[in-house]
């Protein structure tokens, strides 16, 4: 006979109560108090900081204020993200027996390759792209990400169900030019939605119906729903004390000084190519880069993807992964070469050593 | 040379979990280092940030000392014992890949337990038992040790 795991769904809750659930529920199961579990949720709109991230450095925290967005930190780490009622999230909790591996790596690709398989089940190709995403037709619908305690781990990812990709842009301290027409255009086709794909909103039950079904398959399990229990109760409501608070979200807290937007331009034979760095000045690494320009580069998503591919990446190896990132692709630039890329990109963090200066402004601020 | 299995290597001057998650050295004056075993940041994969708990807070045991993250996987580094913070590693800061390449000489926290030291090293196994436990743990799950630069 198959295992039984629990199915459940929380509903749409503000994100202090989805991360207080997701210890929550990560320590009732690490304890053994409950089985291991697949949990649905939806959040009222929020930006959603990594776990190490600290909001200044990476929210525009004015938006959020004047929009009411709320600001919390995941238990999980990564980037931050924008949540609303516009996105199903689904989670396990599991531990690693379940799972027949300890290796982090192989377990995210099982869960993400069943969750891709769940999702194409509502008649869409989504296909898991390393490390956290899945997608479709190299546009991202779902990012995911984990935690463990001991021997129990927690793993979540989104499902974009309807999305306004200009909000979640706005929510995130990024330079002005990238909220541009053209640039949420640009934005827009990295993400996809459901209803984009589909036409229609698909129903939650229906949504649910297939992530359930995949994993159930992957995992030889059956569902049964079930609510919390009294034990998952009483180790949220101790948890939501801690993470519904100032101290909780201020807990990485580094200021915007210690990671600028550094800009800078130059003109190459293959025309003007301006990039935007986030900067971290102390650990001297490239956390983010955006390039813009007059530029001909084809396929256009190579812009996107050599940004994806200098994403928190040391300063020393900058140069090496350009040059392997365009090694490992056929790509039609004119005269543009990958060296231009490299060198707008030391151009812009030059800048940080007069930022050092006392007088020394951010120059997003 | 140092003992190994399945490449992953041993110490065996420390001090362990049981579940070899992270190792426990001592120190001079009742305090104690801690940091990761070569499984757990093998298991962990790339480590892109540590944050450890504020010097003079206090743990009870089987609460983080610290926490780390790979990739997008957060965790924490457990604490066997009851003990009060008393310094991070700033090397380990400012470049948590230490604890991949130098898992042994990579402390993360170094920590003061709040009962007498032999009661707090009596939850870890050390010598020969952490021997026979670190390797059985290596085979059992079938964990390979990699020190990967970069």
């Amino acid at each position: 006979m198959n295992k039984v795991w629990r199915i459940t769904d929380t509903g749409l809750r503000p994100p202090a109560q989805n991360f207080a659930l997701n210890r929550a529920l990560l320590e009732a199961r690490q304890a053994g108090e409950i089985p291991s579990t697949l949990r649905f949720l939806r959040f009222t709109p929020s930006a959603l900081l990594g776990y190490h991230q600290s909001a200044e450095q990476e929210l525009n925290l004015d938006y959020c204020a004047a929009h009411g967005i709320a600001i919390q930190r995941r238990i999980t780490g990564g980037g931050a993200i924008y949540m609303d009622e516009t996105q199903l999230g689904w989670e396990l909790y599991l531990t690693k027996r379940d799972l027949g591996s300890a290796d982090m790596t192989v377990i995210a690709r099982r869960i993400c390759e069943a969750a891709a398989r769940g999702i194409s089940a509502l008649g869409v190709e989504a296909r898991y792209r390393p490390r956290n995403d899945i997608e479709v037709g190299g546009r991202k619908i779902s990012g995911t990400g984990g935690a463990f305690d001991g021997e129990a781990l927690m793993y979540q990812g989104t499902l974009l169900v309807e999305f306004d990709v200009e909000k979640m842009l706005r929510i995130l301290r990024i330079p002005a030019e990238k909220l541009s027409d053209k640039a949420i255009a640009s934005a827009r086709e990295r993400v996809v939605n459901l209803k984009e794909l589909l036409g229609r909103v698909p129903e939650a039950a229906e949504v649910r119906g297939h992530i359930m079904e995949a994993f159930a398959g992957e995992f030889g399990v059956e569902f049964f729903a079930g609510d919390l229990t009294p034990p998952e109760l009483r180790r949220y409501e101790a948890a939501l004390t801690e993470i519904d608070s100032p101290g909780w979200v201020d807990l990485v807290k580094k200021p915007v000084s210690d990671m600028p937007i550094l800009e800078a331009a130059q003109k190459f034979a293959g025309g003007l190519l301006r990039a935007a760095v986030s900067f971290d000045v102390e650990a001297k690494r490239v956390k983010q880069v955006w390039f813009t320009g007059d530029i001909f580069v084809n396929p256009r998503r190579t812009v996107n993807d050599l940004e994806s591919t200098l994403k928190d990446i040391a300063l020393e190896r900058l140069e090496s992964a350009v040059r392997e990132f365009f090694a490992a692709r056929q790509v039609d630039m004119l005269s543009l070469t990958p060296r231009d890329f490299v060198t707008v990109v030391n151009l812009a963090i030059a800048r940080a050593d007069r930022l050092s200066a006392p007088q020394g402004q951010d120059t997003a601020a | 040379m140092a003992d190994s299995c399945n490449g992953c290597e041993f110490r065996p001057e420390l001090y362990y979990d049981r579940e070899f998650q992270i190792w426990v050295r001592l120190e001079e004056g009742g305090i104690v280092s801690i940091g990761m075993t070569d499984i757990s940041q093998t298991i962990a994969g790339k480590i892109l940030h540590v944050r450890v708990r504020r010097p003079g807070n206090r743990r009870p045991a089987g609460k983080p000392v610290a926490t780390i993250e790979s990739g997008k996987w957060a965790g924490p580094v457990p604490n066997p014992f009851d003990c009060v913070i008393v310094d991070a590693n700033p090397e380990v800061l400012d470049n948590p890949r230490l604890l991949n390449l130098a898992p042994y000489e990579a402390w993360i926290a170094r920590v003061r337990p709040s009962q007498a030291l032999e009661q707090a090293l009596q939850g870890l196994v050390s010598g020969e038992a952490a021997y026979a436990g670190y390797c059985g743990r290596c085979r059992r799950e079938d964990i390979h040790c990699e020190r990967k630069p970069g």
